[in-house]
């Protein structure tokens, strides 16, 4: 009877947590696209796009959405921007937990993320055990309860979990200058550092662009192809290496 | 870029002059049996007829249209139509694939260029992949249009690089570097087709027409890149894999006897999307954009990144750059 009651108590507790998880979410989201909409480099609709973006075509196919993955309007980060300052948006990781872990182009099925947050991690959404506490450092814990992360990056580097995570709400990213920033634009915490890259990944030299060459880019996001806490890519069979061309019978 | 490819005129003056003769050797078996019409007779004629059944004499009659059609560069816009028909209900008589093969024109003010960063490439040969399934490449010939090349770190040199490595990479102290179809600007290859059937379309692409090439492979021997390739048999690709958007200058089917090549996956292009390639890359190595627009990724690249291209001393201006990071 007592034992009964306290699974009922835990899960409204779990209730509340994920609901107001969303709430949250929900509301950064938010705040993400009011404070784009003073920006220069703000969204604008896809035929306006178009036209600005390219010097006599426009975009013919404006359907082309290989996957089920959503998007995001890209925020502004200082100092660098893409060439002709035109606006792009980052493919979200999170937007389907079924497809999130890769991608049709065409007719090949591509993994994109190597690490998609949603899907891989089990413990997502974080407020699930990190809802209303900060994040405790130095503790034997940490360890045990992330056993799929290998923290290359913050050895390497020095740092703690609160370097890039907001200690009082984990599933934001801390920037030096006190904002915060969700998952879905982890470049602007990324750009901190890597700015040369980042540069570049605006302009089109790093990363991969996704819907093509005209019209509306988009682009995915630094934690789509690098594990932020090991970010080198993993080592992998190459697919078949081509045969030498000779002159066969015609076999018929 | 040191030359503006769009002031540039076409340079098929040879496959002009040929395509102009009045009488040519397609047009004039055509005449000497008496047109299309008097055509289907002598193909009936000639099979048994408890043999034929409708279908069959339906794709005779339309494979001997196809035989005495002309250049498509010579077509008027029905003529391609009409082909595209034909070739269409072709395939599904003879394959049972029900294929779109599109004669989409170049966009105005586009001009097709490529980058290759070879910091970010490590051989995982997706490009390949995607290649092989989007341009309907010869599953039998294991056809590929995109070599990459494993080298040591320091040298680019080709002498010494393996193309058919087969173990897991990014091997260490090697980088990779790949090549396809670099698109030149003067291309050898169409100056040395006898028949004009390889031509630079105004976006940059140089295309086949599949159906007016005479299997000579001048074009091969032309190419200091080696971008091309030849059939020797007929393609064979499974229907269920077969890539039905198809175009009439790009991944139609083949025959036997004709060279293809990479065409910058023009039936995704045309239509503001990426090669395939470029889009199946995993490692983000692969620019593709217009040269003509100032603002894209392509031109970015071109202004800011050190960049070099193959045999550039030949001086037939190829449009795909290498870069670093």
């Amino acid at each position: 009877m007592r034992f009964g009651r306290v699974l009922t108590a835990l899960a409204c507790v779990a209730l509340l947590g994920t609901s107001s998880a969303c709430r949250e979410r929900e509301g950064t989201a938010k705040g993400d696209r009011a404070e784009l909409g003073t920006q220069p480099g703000a969204p604008v609709p896809d035929a306006a796009r178009a036209q600005q973006d390219s010097v006599v075509a426009t975009r013919v196919d404006t359907a082309v959405s290989p996957g089920a993955l959503g998007t995001v309007p890209a925020a502004p980060v200082d100092l660098w921007h893409g060439p002709g300052d035109r606006p792009f948006e980052v493919a979200l990781r999170t937007g389907d937990p079924a497809s999130a872990m890769s991608r049709r182009f065409g007719r090949i099925t591509l993994r994109t993320s190597l690490r998609t947050r949603a899907a891989d991690l089990g413990q997502y959404p974080c407020t699930s055990c990190h809802l209303g506490r900060r994040i405790v450092l130095a503790d034997d814990r940490v360890a045990d309860a992330h056993q799929n992360i290998t923290v290359v990056h913050p050895q390497q580097t020095g740092g703690t979990c609160s370097t890039c995570h907001a200690a009082d709400n984990v599933e934001l990213l801390a920037l030096k200058s006190g904002e915060r920033a969700t998952l879905d634009h982890t470049y602007r915490l990324c750009a901190q550092c890597h700015f040369s890259q980042a540069e570049a990944w605006a302009a089109g030299a790093h990363g991969k662009r996704l819907d093509g060459w005209q019209g509306r880019r988009v682009l995915m996001g630094c934690a789509d192809c690098h594990d932020p806490h090991q970010p080198a890519l993993e080592p992998r069979i190459p697919f078949r290496a081509p045969r030498i061309e000779r002159i066969r019978g015609s076999g018929k | 870029m040191t030359s503006d490819p769009t002031t540039e005129v076409p340079r098929d003056e040879a496959g002009q002059t040929l395509l102009q003769k009045r009488v040519d050797r397609r047009r004039a078996l055509g005449i000497l049996l008496g047109g299309a019409a008097a055509g289907t007779s002598a193909v009936a004629a000639c099979a048994p007829v408890s043999a034929m059944t409708p279908e069959s004499k339906e794709a005779k009659l339309l494979a001997w249209r196809e035989y005495i059609k002309g250049n498509y560069r010579t077509m008027t816009e029905a003529e391609r139509a009409e082909t595209i028909a034909r070739l269409e209900r072709l395939a599904e008589l003879k394959r049972g694939v029900d294929v779109t093969i599109q004669s989409t024109g170049a966009q105005p003010g586009v001009v097709f260029g490529y980058g290759f960063n070879i910091s970010k490439c490590k051989g995982f040969r997706s490009c390949v992949e995607a290649c092989i399934n989007e341009n309907n490449l010869d599953r039998r010939a294991a056809t590929q249009y995109i070599r990459i090349f494993e080298m040591e770190d320091g040298v680019i040199d080709f002498d010494h690089a393996d193309a058919t490595f087969q173990h897991e990479v990014p091997a260490e102290g090697h980088f990779y570097i790949g090549t396809q179809c670099f698109q030149c600007a003067d291309p050898p290859c169409v100056k040395v087709c006898p028949v004009g059937a390889t031509w630079q379309e105004p976006d940059g692409i140089t295309v086949v027409d599949y159906d007016w090439c005479i299997g000579c492979r001048y074009c091969m021997a032309a190419c200091p890149y080696w971008a091309r390739r030849f059939n020797w048999d007929e393609p064979e690709v499974p229907a269920a894999e077969l890539n039905t958007n198809q175009h009439y200058l790009g991944n139609r089917a083949r025959k036997a006897g004709v060279v293809e090549k990479c065409h910058f996956c023009i039936h995704r292009t045309r239509k503001g999307q990426l090669p395939a390639c470029a889009e199946a890359c995993p490692t983000g190595a692969r620019v593709f954009g217009n040269l003509l627009d100032p603002n894209s990724e392509i031109r970015w690249v071109l202004a800011n990144k050190r960049i070099f291209r193959l045999k550039e001393d030949l001086k037939i201006e190829p449009r795909f750059w290498y870069f670093t990071d």
